[in-house]
């Protein structure tokens, strides 16, 4: 692509058009190229909470993680110097967002990575600082991290499974990095090539118009996926106009927190069992992320009220985090049951049990289906009473009912006598008197 | 019973066939791309399923014959699917 594609506000367009149309294969390498930047942003975000989730980043992979953490913002980079190079009114577009949300950073920052991404000059100096952080800078940088990266990954070795016998327990082997390493390497490379290739050939690409200031102003703009989270942010009207900074401030904090989770996580754990706070508000973060992207991608451009944003939010965090609550409850070690000693009948057991998966699944599917709905209506018509009531209600009624089925569950394994793990709050009322 | 090492056999004759192939197809137009993609994908699953063959076989490992099931139904379905592109 380096070949043909010229960095002018000019050409950029036409350059690119021409590698659409007329080069062998060139519309082919692009949507490629496209797709896997974009398996690469979503990976990368996987192996973070993948590592998030079993503490990879505690004693002594503390800088690994934070070396991991860089290099996800390099690749966050790649994806926005790059998504400007078509010079389309899509791409320009979002990026001039993204530069307003850099303007909007306090001074020194702002000026700094002004200088550095926009430099001096207008869209030509623009797009040529682009070309070369996306080509030169970046590749360059990434590559440095990654070796910094795979330096520390032979002196600390990979981070122990949180489950089974430690690593010097096993029954280990040594394998040559070359062909055995290699070509299992090149192997799992292939698979993930060829999943890329299917994709490319069933969405190819088309690219958009030219950018130009006009058509720029009849369109809405909207930055790439992956950072529709933080744009969706920025759209709640209490962090409109002066509150902005605000916004950018939480953000920051966010990612602040980010880097310096291996020493705010102290514990000695890393298993996921016994990390609940940890595991619960990273389930959080999850969703919330999602819920921020997917909304974001529904209402372009639309100012989002506080209060529905606060009640959307607020009703996701609710849902994920009394749910990983009741399932940690559940599942929290304890001593063995006694045997059970309720006087009940077979038949009698066998139809409140039925009776009770049928009540408890009906009222799921409404529950689910009643949740779904308010929520979409809020996100579609915006809030009202009727709406807010419903969404409280219907939210409500989910929690219930997972609970129920929590202690429906629970019940049903203590009657089998066959808990290892147990919890007094689903063990209201139950006798463990053999006497009666 | 699948003989799991033959397969590698008609595996490498399908990679040998896909690449011929795919010097043959017109690099311009997005249905001749889209074909071009796929039989290169085909390509690839095909080493990447050897290359599993090869190295289970090579640490004595019991090969996971499922998993050879699914690579060869994931490579028919790529190459039912060229039949959309054409």
């Amino acid at each position: 692509m380096m070949l043909y594609y010229v960095p002018s506000p000019t050409d950029a367009f036409s350059s690119t058009e021409y590698v659409f149309q007329s080069v062998y294969y060139g519309r082919f390498l692009q949507t490629v190229h496209l797709y896997t930047a974009y398996a690469m942003i979503m990976l990368a975000f996987m192996h973070m909470m993948r590592g998030y989730f079993v503490s990879v980043y505690k004693k002594p992979r503390e800088m690994m993680w934070v070396v991991g953490m860089v290099m996800g913002f390099v690749t966050l980079g790649f994806g926005f110097t790059g998504y400007l190079l078509p010079w389309t009114v899509v791409s320009k577009s979002a990026t001039d967002v993204g530069i307003g949300i850099i303007d909007a950073l306090p001074g020194t920052i702002s000026s700094f990575l002004t200088f550095l991404i926009v430099g001096a000059g207008g869209d030509a100096t623009e797009l040529l600082r682009f070309y070369d952080l996306h080509v030169v800078v970046l590749p360059a940088v990434l590559l440095v991290l990654l070796t910094v990266k795979m330096y520390m990954l032979e002196a600390h070795g990979v981070a122990e499974p949180t489950t089974g016998p430690p690593i010097g327990q096993r029954a280990s082997r040594s394998l040559p990095i070359f062909p055995d390493v290699t070509i299992y390497l090149l192997g799992l490379a292939a698979m993930f090539g060829s999943a890329m290739l299917l994709v490319s050939a069933i969405f190819p690409l088309s690219l958009p118009p030219m950018y130009s200031p006009q058509l720029a102003a009849q369109f809405t703009a909207q930055p790439d996926w992956y950072f529709l989270w933080i744009y969706q942010i920025l759209k709640i009207s209490a962090f409109e106009g002066a509150g902005l900074p605000v916004a950018l401030g939480l953000v920051t904090l966010l990612f602040v927190a980010l880097f310096a989770l291996p020493f705010i996580d102290r514990g000695h754990s890393r298993r996921i069992a016994e990390r609940p706070i940890f595991v619960t508000i990273g389930l959080i973060f999850i969703a919330e992320l999602f819920i921020l992207a997917y909304w974001g991608l529904e209402s372009p451009g639309q100012v989002i009220a506080t209060d529905e944003a606060a009640m959307i939010l607020g009703a996701v965090a609710l849902i994920v985090g009394t749910s990983s609550f009741a399932i940690y409850t559940v599942l929290e070690p304890r001593s063995p049951p006694k045997p059970n000693s309720e006087k009940v009948t077979k038949t009698q057991g066998r139809f409140a049990t039925a009776l009770a998966f049928v009540l408890l699944l009906s009222g799921g599917a409404i529950a689910i289906g009643a949740s779904l709905n308010a929520i979409v209506r809020v996100v579609l018509y915006g809030t009202s009473a009727s709406s807010l009531i419903q969404l409280g209600l219907s939210t409500g009624f989910l929690v219930i009912v997972a609970y129920s089925t929590v202690f429906f569950m629970y019940r049903m394994e203590l009657a089998g006598a066959s808990l290892k793990r147990r919890s007094d709050w689903l063990e209201i009322g139950w006798s463990t008197n053999d006497s009666h | 019973m699948i003989p799991t090492r033959s397969v590698v056999t008609l595996l490498l004759v399908l990679q040998i066939v896909s690449t011929g192939y795919l010097w043959t197809v017109s690099g311009i137009g997005t249905l001749s791309e889209a074909r071009f993609a796929v039989f290169l994908a085909v390509n690839l699953l095909s080493f990447s399923i050897v290359a599993y063959v090869y190295t289970h076989d090579k640490w004595g490992e019991t090969i996971p014959r499922g998993w050879i099931l699914v690579g060869a139904l994931a490579l028919a379905l790529l190459l039912l699917s060229s039949l959309y592109f054409s």
